[in-house]
């Protein structure tokens, strides 16, 4: 795959955020795991990418990547990680952390975990922006995150800056996490499955908050979670990812509406839908996520795949690149022949509801 | 917190109070006569009543339980007539052996074992953590590697062992330290840390193996948590992240065992004080349990008891300070 | 006549070191003296192929007016000043002249408060006694031994610069009759009152008792006479001990004087921390022209307790500036010996005989047989029995049963059996036999080892051995019973002075065996021994030494009670810059009257 195989909006500035090639594994006593195994895509600001895959597909791993908080000693990472168009694949520990929380910044998944215990909050957040404004003072750096607090939708935030974390409900704590990442008003944001541990109605909120909070900042933001229904809310577009590779690419109608991908198809089957009888709709994917060191050759998906045998062994001994396919922009790694791909969807998985 | 304090001190008052009844009954219930042994050789019947009489244990043990409370409280006086003794309060018996109130005994001594204790722990706490947290850092490293190997063989080492070899090379053999001996801190702090730079160092270092351990498995755990992932996607530097952040957390646990170690050492430290032939409690202790001089071993032991017990009152203090999730009521 | 002492039974140090705390109850003075010039040189049998010196004594009293006047002789090179520190295991257990009977607590004693008589030493090896507060030893006014009588000094004065009385004399006699302070040692108290205990009828000044006992008057304050109902020749060695030292009336604080004795001597207490340390200091109102046996060099001393052994060793041996002007009346452990022999070490041991000897006590109760005695004597292999406890260190062989310490020592050996035993001897001692005895020992790991070792000598030469262990605590109650199981036992026996009236009437004596507490462990009872006792006791002073001295060879001779194994043996070590500190024979340790520090 080269960098003109991923078409991507065309803007002056070009996508502020280009990864190509990445790849990353860990060596470990029982062998190496390709944690992320060559995948390529872009955000630009404003834009919302969606990474969808069951745990260990390697979205967070990409994440990290980009954040740079992977243990350098025992990491390796190639590829290329462009952000604004400095390459961050072995830029200097220093050179990492003054961009860290500046240009890009993270919200975590459990914001009870993911808060410093023994800190107030808002000290939590003060710090964030004080570290990278070296003039600011100890009480500039509390108005800051004062407003910051009162910005996420926290009432009372002068009075909340000096509570811990225990003493917040989970949304407020993710609020609190995302009024952190975005302190310094950065250029990127991930946010690592930033509702998973929150409840329904608390989710949409928090997710609300972030498409509110990205028109008035203007970030591009990643939006790496296993709920499809999280990505059709807020993102633009989608990358499904599987055992460290990208199956499917595309924009979040292209990918949600007309998935190529048997996997894709998967992932959506097991959504419960908004509508209908939940229990009848509810299939879940047969088998488990495959051994990142023990890679099934070919197609990693094929153990789990249905129709894996329809085109003799390719599917078990060739991986499948991703390509353009139907539309312009929509890109699937699969060894199905088009026609057969097109037959399967219409016949057997269009009835399923999706989620929107 | 105030109430919190009153209750843990209530219990405490209450534990004491049981832990003294145990020794006090252990002590004078047993069969074999106190007075016996404090009277020696040559001794009729006539006299060891007349030492029964002076000790007062001559008293049922109910009422010797009550003199003894309410000489804590206001003092009280031994004997009556010629052999009268004054021991004022906090009057915790009379050793006539020694010739002097229990009290003014435990005075003179617990300044050796606290000296001994504090300048230990500085040793113990420095050394052990930083050890702990650097291989954590370091993790797999040959630093690492070595410092566990280290901690290893302190943690399994014996005090009697490591004191005399420190013994030997510094002060038999090369006379780079003077034998340790004990000048109290406010008459010149120079000698009172020279003096007792040799059992810091044998406490100390063989007590900051098992911090070394404590602190490695408490920091690598911590590092691991999330919050310190959190500290340095805001961009914090490695510092930062490591004292702040890392280190506050993991240092936790450490407190709690600290303090409780603290709390035990300052009822005695037996084995340090007798092989650096330093006179403090532990010595004293050992001493009057040789020679049966049945109230200072009591008041020792309930001494040991109170540390105790105040240590456990002072680790949750310190618990709370440190971790605001802890609530103190 | 003498109650042995707990300590009689095991010396300090020792036995306990490796419990790490010491009885120090030994007894107390012992002594001997030696004729100027009559030291010989002799070779000791067999084994160990050690040179020893073979002491002869000679009576030791004198009423030389230069013996008897202060000041004391200048030590050749001393100079005055400084601070002479004693590193010691354990505290004293008493220093009130009325309870002061272990040797190192006398030497101590002596410092602070001056007796009626004394030894003087110049470290030669001549030893006299000789009169302290007293202008001589002591007239026997009638020339019949029954009636003693003291002249005090002029211008001795206490720490308060108030005048030593003979009052003041009398009055400590009679304190050391009350049963609250009934440590000490009690010949005088018992010669006043003969015939049951010491206190039965007169129980010192307290709770209304008179301040002097019957028998003592001072018919002015120089002067004091003790009349006697028996005769008592030995008087002045009793008047040697501490109970003689004055204690004024109005500074008896009881059982608290223990803890500051109110001083008569060269130095008073200056702060005493029990079982930490005891510090003296100069008492100005003493005057050197009054002292014959004290030179007082040293500014101070400083006794520090609760170190081991071990510890104090090796600070003696490293010689750390710190302690330099160190010394210690504990025995050197096995453990550090061969570091005491390198050069630089070995000129600041002190080692020497005491008043001890230890013997195998063969229960002759049991063992009738005087041929399987005599074999025992050539069965023992005395070098093993000494290689249990330290070695040459420990002690040396012995063949009599008076210690090299006794005055009129001679040194004689009846078998003249190697040192290792002579297993032809034996064989045709025991004409075909092979009796079974039964071996008693006190359970301290010490002792198990010694006793092992005999066991295993005794069985190579033909003996049957059964080993009983004894709890060390009551050893020597349970082989004190008349009537006791066992066979063979090890006992030492220290005197209180230097002559055999201290040592063959109380446990060679069969009169005196009693059914419990017996010192007399052979349990000998032979009449004509007894009369022999009666006779030489009845000597003059100058003709027992002799007398005991022959009646020792003769038992060893006649009636071989006891197997005699060693003399017990001193090894001490002190600092370089600790001059004139020679083994005091009066009391088996370093001497404190005319150390001094070097400067």
């Amino acid at each position: 795959m080269t960098d003109t195989a991923v078409p991507a909006p065309r803007r002056e500035t070009g996508p502020y955020l280009r990864v190509e090639e990445l790849r990353v594994s860990f060596d470990t006593a029982d062998g190496v795991v390709r944690a992320v195994d060559g995948v390529s895509f872009t955000v630009a600001q404003g834009r919302t990418l969606g990474i969808v895959g069951e745990s260990g597909s390697g979205k967070s791993v990409t994440s990290l990547a980009i954040m740079g908080l992977h243990d350098p000693r025992r990491t390796r990472i190639s590829g290329r990680i462009l952000l604004g168009g400095r390459d961050l694949v072995g830029l200097s520990e220093e050179g990492m952390r003054r961009l860290r929380g500046r240009d890009l910044s993270m919200i975590f998944q459990d914001p009870l975990s993911a808060l410093h215990p023994y800190y107030p909050v808002g000290r939590q957040i003060a710090e964030a922006y004080r570290v990278h404004s070296p003039g600011a003072g100890r009480r500039e750096a509390r108005a800051r995150a004062v407003d910051m607090l009162g910005r996420v939708g926290i009432p009372q935030p002068g009075r909340r800056f000096d509570q811990y974390p225990h003493e917040f409900s989970g949304g407020m704590r993710q609020r609190a996490m995302i009024a952190m990442a975005l302190v310094n008003d950065p250029d990127l944001v991930i946010a690592d499955e930033p509702t998973t541990a929150l409840d329904v109605t608390v989710q949409a909120q928090i997710l609300d908050l972030l498409a509110d909070l990205q028109s008035e900042f203007h970030s591009a933001i990643i939006l790496i979670t296993h709920d499809l229904g999280v990505v059709a809310q807020v993102a633009d577009d989608v990358l499904v990812m599987y055992g460290g590779r990208a199956v499917e690419r595309g924009s979040v109608a292209q990918v949600l509406r007309r998935p190529q991908h048997p996997y894709t198809w998967g992932l959506l089957s097991s959504v419960p839908s908004l509508h209908g009888d939940a229990d009848a709709d509810l299939l879940p994917i047969p088998g488990n996520p495959p051994s990142l060191i023990n890679l099934p050759p070919g197609c990693a998906f094929h153990p789990r795949c249905r129709y894996a045998g329809r085109n003799g062994t390719r599917s078990s001994t060739e991986v499948p690149e991703l390509r353009q396919v139907v539309e312009r922009g929509h890109l699937v790694a699969c060894h199905l022949p088009e026609a057969e791909r097109q037959r399967i969807h219409q016949t057997e998985i269009a009835g399923q509801g999706v989620a929107r | 917190m105030v109430r919190f304090i009153v209750r843990r001190l209530l219990v405490a008052v209450a534990t004491l109070i049981v832990i003294s009844l145990v020794t006090f009954g252990l002590f004078f219930a047993v069969p074999s006569s106190p007075a016996r042994v404090m009277c020696g050789k040559n001794c009729t019947a006539e006299d060891i009543a007349q030492v029964e009489q002076r000790l007062g244990i001559d008293q049922p043990l109910p009422r010797q339980y009550l003199d003894f409370v309410r000489g804590v409280a206001v003092g009280r006086t031994y004997g009556s007539g010629d052999f009268s003794r004054a021991c004022p309060a906090p009057c915790l018996g009379y050793s006539f052996r020694n010739n002097q109130p229990v009290t003014e005994i435990i005075t003179q001594r617990l300044p050796v074992t606290v000296s001994i204790v504090a300048g230990g722990a500085v040793v113990w706490l420095l050394l052990g953590i930083s050890l702990g947290m650097i291989s954590a850092l370091r993790r797999g490293t040959v630093f690492d590697r070595l410092a566990i190997g280290i901690s290893l063989a302190g943690a399994s080492m014996q005090v009697y062992f490591f004191g005399l070899i420190l013994l030997y090379v510094l002060v038999y053999a090369t006379g780079l330290l003077p034998f340790p001996s004990y000048t109290p801190f406010t008459e010149n702090p120079l000698r009172w840390a020279v003096g007792l730079l040799l059992p810091w160092m044998t406490l100390g270092f063989l007590n900051s193996a098992i911090y070394a351990r404590l602190s490695r498995a408490q920091m690598l755990e911590t590092l691991s948590e999330d919050f310190v992932r959190t500290a340095r996607a805001k961009g914090l530097s490695r510092r930062r992240v490591h004292l702040r952040h890392a280190l506050r957390a993991a240092i936790t646990p450490i407190v709690t065992i600290a303090g409780l170690d603290i709390g035990t050492s300052l009822g005695g430290t037996f084995i340090t004080e007798s092989i650096f032939g330093l006179q403090g409690l532990g010595k004293a202790t050992v001493e009057a349990v040789q020679f049966l001089n049945l109230p200072v071993v009591m008041a020792t032991v309930l001494l040991a008891a109170v540390f105790i017990v105040v240590a456990n009152i002072v680790v949750d203090l310190l618990y709370a300070a440190i971790d605001p999730r802890v609530r103190l009521n | 006549m003498h109650v042995r002492p707990a300590g009689a039974a095991d010396r300090a140090g020792r036995e306990n070191t490796v419990r790490g705390r010491t009885r120090t109850l030994t007894c107390g003075v012992l002594a001997v003296a030696l004729a100027a010039g009559g030291c010989t040189r002799t070779t000791d049998s067999g084994g160990g192929g050690e040179e020893e010196k073979a002491k002869t004594q000679t009576g030791s009293i004198s009423y030389e007016a230069a013996d008897n006047q202060g000041p004391a002789k200048a030590v050749d090179g001393a100079s005055r000043g400084g601070t002479l520190t004693v590193m010691q295991v354990s505290d004293f257990e008493h220093l009130d002249p009325a309870r002061n009977y272990v040797n190192v607590q006398q030497v101590t004693g002596g410092l602070i408060y001056r007796a009626l008589n004394g030894y003087k030493e110049d470290g030669t090896g001549k030893l006299l006694l000789v009169g302290d507060l007293a202008t001589d030893p002591g007239k026997d006014v009638n020339g019949d031994c029954k009636v003693w009588q003291f002249t005090l000094r002029e211008g001795v004065k206490y720490e308060d610069g108030s005048p030593v009385t003979s009052k003041d004399v009398a009055y400590g006699i009679g304190r050391s009759f009350a049963p609250s302070l009934n440590e000490g040692p009690h010949y005088i108290q018992q010669w006043l009152y003969p015939g049951g205990a010491y206190n039965a009828t007169y129980k010192g000044p307290y709770d209304g008792g008179k301040a002097v006992p019957d028998g003592i008057t001072t018919p002015d304050d120089r002067t004091i006479r003790f009349t006697f109902p028996e005769a008592h020749c030995d008087l002045p060695y009793a008047a040697a001990l501490p109970t003689s030292a004055p204690v004024p009336a109005g500074k008896d604080t009881r059982d608290q004087y223990d803890l500051r004795p109110f001083s008569s001597g060269p130095y008073k207490v200056k702060s005493y921390q029990r079982d930490v340390a005891l510090e003296l200091e100069r008492n100005p109102n003493w005057d050197p022209k009054t002292d014959p046996l004290r030179t007082a060099y040293p500014d101070g001393f400083r006794f520090t307790f609760g170190l081991e052994s071990a510890q104090i060793a090796e600070r003696l041996v490293a010689d750390a500036p710190a302690d330099q002007a160190a010394l210690s009346w504990v025995d050197v452990p096995p453990a550090v010996l061969p570091r005491t022999t390198s050069a630089g070490v070995a000129d600041r041991v002190v080692k020497g005989p005491t008043q001890y000897t230890w013997v195998l006590d063969i229960n002759t109760q049991r063992v009738t047989d005087l041929n399987i005695r005599k074999a025992l004597n050539y069965a023992v292999d005395k070098d093993a029995v000494l290689k249990a406890i330290g070695g040459q260190a420990a002690g040396s062989p012995a063949t009599t049963l008076m210690s090299p310490t006794t005055a009129g020592f001679q040194k004689y050996d009846v078998f003249n059996a190697p040192v290792n035993g002579d297993k032809a001897k034996v064989t045709e001692l025991l004409a075909g036999k092979r009796p079974k005895l039964v071996l008693a020992h006190s359970n301290t790991e010490i002792r198990t080892q010694q006793a092992e070792a005999l066991r295993k000598n005794l069985t190579d030469m033909g003996f049957d051995i059964v080993m009983k262990s004894i709890d060390n605590s009551s050893y020597y109650d349970e082989i004190g019973r008349k009537n006791n199981p066992y066979d063979l036992y090890l006992s030492g026996w220290g005197s209180d002075w230097p002559t055999g009236s201290t040592v063959i009437p109380p446990v060679y004596d069969g009169r005196e065996i009693v059914a419990e507490g017996n010192n007399n462990l052979s349990y000998l009872n032979e009449a004509a021994l007894s009369a022999e006792i009666d006779r030489v006791r009845n000597l003059s002073a100058a003709e027992q030494d002799a007398g005991w001295m022959a009646l020792d060879k003769k038992i060893m001779s006649e009636y071989v009670p006891v197997v005699p194994c060693y003399y017990d043996a001193t090894y001490e070590l002190h600092g370089s810059k600790v001059g004139n500190a020679f083994l005091s024979d009066a009391f088996g340790i370093i001497q404190a009257n005319t150390i001094y520090v070097k400067q």
